[in-house]
């Protein structure tokens, strides 16, 4: 099959990838760029493990192939902390043991920052509601709820 | 044995240090890992349920570009020979890919090995399969009685019979000897006979899909010349895996080294060892390359092994001040086409727990596995315990409205007292310790059970449908054999300990280190658990079956001890000279090494670690001026607790279902558990959310269900309902602490607590929702348009 | 999964029949049948291109006409294999005399094998009415043809 490569900017560098005009997004991130942190938890869209920012929106990198995000910018998870400093998201996470196994953790932490971004102080419905479309398997949602809280207060203050 | 000293972290909420890397994305799953040369492993899965294989055609597979080969099932076998189990019970062979006759839609019939993940798919694709149909076996009852096929023609069973779907018939209880394998029905016959109220249901704890979020997934790295394999594993037990990888490939286990790096979930999913993985290593051996295989979701569903599928026949015989005489209980275990490592173990254990938390003086279970053209099942988190629990609590709150007793105080009447501990059941296991009561007080002030109760009729008589409900439950942890553990004080003093059980999210490095901090009274921080690599680690038998705390934890402590008392000689030689010091009265506290009453006298913890390794003098004199032992600070131990132990734990729900859509959502869910003395209740807590939340997807969302061609219908995230966030409560966790005496913790276990006592909980809250529509007992799901018709007056 | 329906033709009964049984005509109305070879009486080999959702792809066949009874009834078997797995159709055709031409009432099961039972299952109630739709569509235009 033929190959085409593709420019995009991933975590704030420019990068190019050859990829086939099928491959997904999440497999040119994972397999070309060696941005592994972003997982593929299914194959039918529902997981949310694969959540990536194109544009600062939040997508789910396994819907899209790598042709289709030419000249856009990506965030991953690998580019969340800056400066070595952990995003409120990040650190809720931890401070409020928001993971477990850690598999859905990137797809979970890239929701919650959009979640946030569009609704910076939102209730406990609102957060459940706003993370319906990630799955994870281990927590049970509520320390992932507490950490959304956590990040939300702690960008409030 | 000397019990290990409670170190004084026990209880401290400290957040996990596994957390850094997987919240910025450095974890190293097995699909993370790359190895030069690698190809890529993809399965044909047969497309039918039950079939004789007529011919496969290879050719167009083989001829793609990036294929290196194609095997088929036959083919295959000419090398791996059928898998083995760790069942004591006869069973039909399982080829890892299948030869001739395939017994479950998914089975593999061939293999393909390519350069590149999506060729080795597409030539997967390209393989056609002509297969000669045979008839499917759907229903556990039907399969009982051999119709309409036998999976296994030539399987004799432990009954002796050839040609029958029965796996494994084990009766079990009161009157039966196992040993002499006579039946004496008089005690449970006089149950029934003396009973003035007899409660009777068929009841079904249904097929689940196990779904950990990340698929499986397998490296094998064959080194020719070397002839080591190291194999990469997403699973719970790498020491089992390379012992069965040893057996069946005929390698030493000197050989084999298996590596679970993260592992993304398990729930017990992962404990099997797989056609896939035994495939990988035997296609890496043959072609001297690293192979790689990765699960996906849609694979998962029909590859990686089940879970549940129990049918029970349950009886209760009680009087009509609610005293249970007796309790008899046919059990139909539907195990798919297959036995897997621990497949007919499972049901066995739903057997064991029949008694739940009472005291019932005469037991009567038998057991049928049967096979069916299903993907096998296995463990799965609660493995057989949430389904036993499951009966005799639905049974036990029938009861309670037949007699129109609280279902709380029914409960209480026959609890096992706490005095009469250890406690043999007539279900047959000896339960450690256990103070029921004191965790039904606790759930009942919690909740404001009386409250709830007035809430909940003020609801209905508004015409809402609301419903309360209850369960108790006990489980059996401590299982699975020794622990082994080693611990290494290096010269600079940091510290290095292994254990043999192999976290897949359970926070092991966290609290195994906080044990260690304070048994040796030096930061956590300068501590390294070591787990999932049996190079590194000499001896495991995983994490599965809550045992890691029990077993994994006590293990690494005394290995700790071991170390310690080396330790405190070094030190006390050290100190000797001024103070006479002895080696028992010295403490370990906040990075030094003193004289217990006397801090003035002591050496920091770096200085002891230097001179157990250097001695007196400089590294020239090393090996002079020891004490008797010579040089060094490692030891190992290996651990069994005496006996299984039992946490217990009463949850308390309150539901309401929508009339117009009957979607229910749980209002309220109190869950009061007790797992003896908790390590770090943050882990333990997250523990029990995520119980509950797959114990609540069991009871309202999740099931695998099948047509009669045998094809599973709910074989994607879109038609298998997963709990997602917004299904779920705020929930109300509380404890109350009974500690094993088989312990020196007095751990008991905590991983599985909440998947068992949430399922019958939430039934029972919606069956009381729905008893003003008649209705007394309720299969799972609670699908919204199983409710609504039922609040429609339709039929259930 | 079980199928039924009717669909009205504004044409005679003789016609109608005529033009279900001939091959040509079913595979001109046939939605994506690509190929259409006799394999012996009544029989066909097929394939078929079906670009629905999980359901899509090629598929390769057969079609067996059964139990004909003149102008009144017969049998449509059709089985179908492709990459995301297998569909077996069984359709019992009856016709009647309607005000105004013909009604044609089918009914019968679909089943699926594979990827398709897993992934596409709820999709093929939705895709088989979509077909047999534009099939009767097709149909229609085949009747209006022959008549013309």
């Amino acid at each position: 099959m033929g190959q085409v490569t593709v420019t995009l900017n991933v975590n704030g560098r420019n990068r190019k990838v050859t990829v086939e005009p099928r491959t997904l997004l999440v497999h040119a991130l994972r397999e070309q760029l060696g941005l592994t942190g972003t997982h593929v938890g299914c194959d039918t869209s529902q997981c949310g493990a694969c959540t990536v920012f194109v544009n600062g929106q939040s997508v789910k990198s396994c819907t899209l192939f790598a042709v289709q995000v030419e000249g856009d910018a990506i965030t991953t998870i690998e580019g969340v902390a800056k400066d070595g400093e952990l995003h409120p998201v990040q650190e809720g996470f931890w401070e409020e043991h928001g993971l477990q196994c850690g598999y859905c953790t990137p797809g979970m932490i890239m929701a919650s920052i959009d979640l946030l971004n569009t609704n910076p102080q939102p209730t406990e419905a609102e957060i459940r509601d706003g993370l319906c479309g990630n799955l994870c398997r281990c927590t049970g949602y509520q320390h992932i709820v507490n950490a959304v809280q956590y990040a939300a207060e702690k960008v409030k203050a | 044995m000397t019990s290990p000293t409670l170190p004084k972290l026990i209880g401290a909420r400290i957040k996990r240090r596994e957390d850094p890397r997987l919240i910025q994305g450095r974890g190293t799953y097995v699909d993370d890992i790359k190895l030069a040369g690698m190809l890529h492993m993809a399965f044909k899965r047969s497309d039918i349920a039950h079939g004789r294989i007529v011919s496969i055609d290879t050719s167009a597979a083989e001829a793609m570009e990036g294929v290196e080969c194609v095997l088929t099932g036959a083919q295959l076998a000419e090398f791996l020979g059928p898998m083995p189990i760790l069942t004591p019970f006869p069973a039909p062979p399982h080829y890892a890919v299948a030869t001739d006759t395939v017994r479950y839609a998914g089975e593999p019939v061939a293999v393909v090995v390519a350069t590149d993940r999506y060729v080795a798919r597409d030539a997967a694709d390209a393989i056609q399969v002509e297969f000669d149909p045979l008839p499917v076996v759907v229903d556990p009852d039907r399969a009982l009685a051999g119709d309409p096929a036998v999976l296994h023609p030539d399987l004799t069973n432990i009954l002796g019979q050839t040609g029958s779907n029965i796996a494994l018939y084990v009766p079990a209880g009161t009157g039966f000897d196992p040993v002499a394998g006579t039946v004496d029905n008089s005690a449970i016959d006089a149950a029934f006979a003396n009973a003035e109220v007899v409660i009777s249901q068929r009841m079904w704890n249904q097929r689940l899909v196990p779904n950990a979020m990340e698929p499986r997934g397998v490296v094998a790295h064959w080194e020719p010349g070397k002839d080591t394999l190291t194999v990469w594993s997403s699973t719970q037990n790498p020491h089992t895996a390379r012992n069965t990888f040893c057996g069946l490939l005929g390698l030493g286990q000197d050989q084999v080294r298996v590596i679970a790096p993260e592992v993304g979930g398990g729930f017990g999913a992962k404990i099997n060892i797989y056609g896939e993985d035994y495939v990988a290593c035997a296609v890496s051996r043959r072609l001297g390359l690293p192979v790689k295989w990765i699960e996906d979701r849609s694979e998962a569903f029909v590859a990686t092994t089940h879970g549940r599928d129990i049918v029970a026949d349950l009886e209760i015989a009680a009087k009509r001040d609610g005293t249970i005489l007796g309790l008899r209980v046919k059990l139909i275990a539907d195990i798919g086409a297959y036995e897997m490592l621990l497949t007919a173990l499972v049901p066995t254990l739903t057997n064991g727990m029949l008694s739940g938390v009472y005291d019932i003086p005469a037991i009567r279970s038998e057991l049928y596995e049967v096979f069916t053209n299903k993907t096998p099942t296995d463990a799965y988190r609660g493995a057989g315990r949430p389904e036993g629990i499951y009966f005799v609590e639905r049974g036990i709150d029938m009861l309670a409205r037949e007699l129109g007793m609280d279902p709380g105080e029914l409960r209480r009447k026959n609890f096992i007292k706490p005095d009469k501990f250890p406690f043999m059941t007539q279900a047959g296991n000896q339960y450690d310790s256990g103070n029921y009561e004191a965790a039904l007080d606790l759930a009942l002030k919690n909740a404001n059970w009386e409250g709830l109760k007035r809430e909940r009729d003020a609801a209905r008589a508004e015409g809402r449908v609301v419903g309360l409900g209850m369960s108790f439950y006990v489980e059996i942890c401590g299982i699975g054999g020794w622990e082994h553990a080693s611990v290494t004080v290096h010269a600079d003093g940091r510290i290095t300990a292994t254990t043999g059980t192999s976290p897949h999210g359970q926070g092991h490095e966290t609290t195994f280190s906080t044990l260690l901090s304070g048994q040796f009274g030096v930061p956590a921080d300068r501590i390294t658990i070591v787990h999932g690599d049996t190079a590194m680690v000499k001896a495991g038998n995983g994490t599965l079956g809550s045992r890691s705390q029990v077993s994994g934890g006590t293990a690494i402590m005394n290995a700790g001890e071991k170390v310690k008392g080396r330790m405190a000689e070094f030190a006390a030689f050290m100190l000797g000279a001024e103070a006479e010091a002895k080696a028992d009265e010295l403490e370990f506290v906040d990075g030094r090494i003193q004289l217990a009453g006397t801090p003035s006298i002591g050496k920091t913890f770096e200085e002891v670690a230097a001179f157990a390794y250097m001695g007196a003098g400089n590294a020239a004199g090393a090996g002079m001026g020891y004490p008797e032992g010579g040089a060094g600070l490692t030891d190992e131990a290996f651990w069994e607790p005496a006996g299984a132990t039992f946490p217990f734990g009463c949850h308390i729900a309150m539901v309401e279902v929508d009339r117009d859509t009957g979607e229910l959502a749980v209002k309220k869910l109190v869950a009061i558990d007790d797992c003896g003395t908790v390590v770090n209740p943050l882990i333990v807590e997250g523990q029990v959310h995520g119980g509950l939340a797959q114990g609540i997807g069991q009871a309202l969302l999740e099931g695998a269900v099948y047509d009669e061609d045998g094809q599973l219908l709910t074989g994607s995230f879109m038609d298998y309902a997963m709990p997602r966030a917004s299904d779920l409560p705020r929930f109300e966790l509380d404890k109350t602490t009974t500690v094993s005496p088989h312990t020196p913790l007095g751990t008991k276990g905590i991983g599985e607590a909440g998947t068992i006592g949430s399922t019958p909980c939430i039934v029972n809250a919606a069956v009381d929702a729905l008893s003003p529509f008649g209705v007394t007992h309720l299969d799972m799901p609670l699908r919204p348009e199983l409710l609504w018709r039922i609040i429609q007056g339709g039929a259930q | 999964m079980d199928i039924a329906g009717t669909h009205q033709f504004a044409a005679p009964r003789a016609a109608v029949w005529e033009a279900m049984l001939d091959p040509a005509s079913l595979q001109a109305a046939m939605p994506g049948c690509e190929t259409m070879d006799p394999t012996g009486e009544d029989a066909y080999a097929i394939t078929i291109k079906v670009g629905i959702a999980a359901i899509k792809g090629t598929y390769s066949g057969t079609v067996r006409v059964a139990d004909q009874v003149e102008g009144e009834s017969y049998r449509l078997v059709v089985s179908g294999q492709g990459k995301p797995g297998k569909v077996n159709g069984d359709a019992t055709m009856t016709l009647s005399d309607a005000a105004g031409g013909t009604l044609v009432t089918y009914r019968g099961d679909v089943h699926a094998q594979g990827a398709i039972a897993r992934l596409g299952n709820r999709l093929i109630g939705g895709a088989a009415k979509l077909m047999i739709g534009q099939f009767f569509k097709g149909m229609e235009a085949e009747v209006t043809r022959r008549a013309g």
